[in-house]
């Protein structure tokens, strides 16, 4: 079994997945990156899009995603969101969601 | 016939008991309201804590790279936020929160700084616009539920006027929810930031292994701040919010109380007359009945 990494998705207003992942694949400003266990002490900031989970035991999750930043220390994975919600669907859906999360987001702001 | 004094009396129970209704309702209300307030205060933690944690980490890794946000300025204006509430009937929820600021105000203009108030809630506002201090803006109608935007708008806004330099501190003067039962009127130092304690050990080891940075780190730092900022403004919101429901509550409670006792001495009175009322009735038969023997 593959190994896992503890992760956490966070935005202001709860907890929106956390749990134990294999793999983690989201979109920093610098463009995609994919995370596994004991991935190296990383910062980065992250942008609109779409990101997958893949949580223990293969099950996967898509989340839409707007703006936040990402860490990684201890072999724990921190996303820190400005939104994110789970998405029902395909990646594209989740893109097109993370869109309209950032535009509400503009908007509100 | 009841009479003139009776009238008056059952008039009073009348509004008295109507008064109650509004207020136990009221009371109803503002439960059902802490509860939800304190779970959005509970949710809003984990957020907060992290952003505390990954500001300290980055802070720690950056070497203290110099950010406008975390410089401390000769303060010659310096930026007032009250956080009150719109709606009254708190008990003395408004009212502490305000004479704290405005003591502090006071203070400020007696050592020579200038100030510029910011706040949120009509009762502030309306407040300290009757004293003669002049609002830079005000915020309104977010008291009830604060959102994530509503926070961002109003650290955004301070951290403009701080950045333009109009303002060369921040502090916030809100209620925080200790619990249920105590909520205390604070003074919370916004800007400029001071960086939260990294986590023991975390920031040594992210020196140590060289965390790995997208962009670069102050860059990041530079993102992060004004995050930050907008988290501690969202977690100060909330806590005012939780506050407000629960000092409403209280003072509910006790007015809902003290109806029912005025309700009480009111109907003994309601029926102390009645009674003094029959007995006068009664008296008056008996002598009318007793003089027409005698006659």
């Amino acid at each position: 079994m593959a190994k896992t990494f503890l992760l956490e998705v966070v935005s202001p207003e709860s907890i929106v997945w956390s749990g134990r992942a294999e793999m983690l694949v989201t979109r920093t400003t610098e463009g995609e990156i994919g995370i596994l266990a004991d991935h190296e002490p990383t910062m980065a900031a992250l942008s609109t899009g779409s990101s997958v989970i893949t949580a223990e035991g293969g099950e996967r999750v898509t989340l839409a995603i707007h703006g936040g930043f990402l860490q990684i220390l201890r072999n724990e994975v921190t996303l820190l969101t400005d939104r994110a919600e789970i998405v029902e669907g395909d990646r594209a859906a989740a893109a097109e969601l993370a869109q309209s999360l950032a535009e509400a987001g503009d908007s509100a702001g | 016939m009841a009479s003139a004094e009776l009238r008056a009396i059952r008039r009073r129970i009348k509004s008295v008991q109507s008064t109650m209704k509004i207020t136990r309702a009221m009371e109803l209300i503002a439960a059902s309201r802490i509860v939800k307030a304190h779970q959005r205060v509970s949710a809003a933690q984990p957020y907060t804590r992290k952003m505390a944690e990954v500001v300290g980490n980055v802070g720690a890794a950056s070497g203290g790279a110099p950010h406008p946000l975390l410089e401390h300025r000769e303060v010659e204006t310096a930026g007032v936020l009250v956080v009150s509430s719109d709606r009254g009937l708190a008990g003395a929820y408004n009212t502490n929160v305000i004479r704290m600021a405005e003591a502090r105000l006071i203070e400020l203009a007696g050592q020579g700084v200038d100030t510029r108030v910011y706040v949120v809630g009509k009762r502030a506002q309306s407040y300290l616009r009757y004293r003669g201090y002049r609002i830079e803006r005000a915020f309104l109608g977010i008291t009830d539920t604060p959102g994530y935007g509503d926070a961002r708008a109003i650290a955004n806004l301070l951290m403009n006027d701080y950045a333009e330099g109009t303002i060369d501190s921040v502090e916030a003067y809100s209620t925080e929810y200790v619990s249920a039962l105590t909520q205390t009127a604070a003074r919370w130092p916004i800007l400029p930031i001071i960086p939260p304690e990294k986590e023991e050990g975390a920031g040594e080891e992210a020196a140590s292994f060289g965390y790995s940075y997208e962009p670069s780190a102050a860059t990041l730092l530079g993102l992060l701040l004004p995050r930050y900022v907008e988290a501690a403004m969202f977690g100060l919101l909330l806590d005012a919010s939780a506050s407000e429901h629960a000092a409403r509550r209280r003072a509910m409670k006790a007015a809902t109380e003290n109806a029912d006792d005025l309700t009480r001495l009111l109907s003994r009175q309601a029926n102390q007359a009645r009674q003094a009322e029959i007995t006068t009735e009664i008296s008056e038969i008996v002598g009318g009945a007793e003089a027409l023997t005698q006659g």
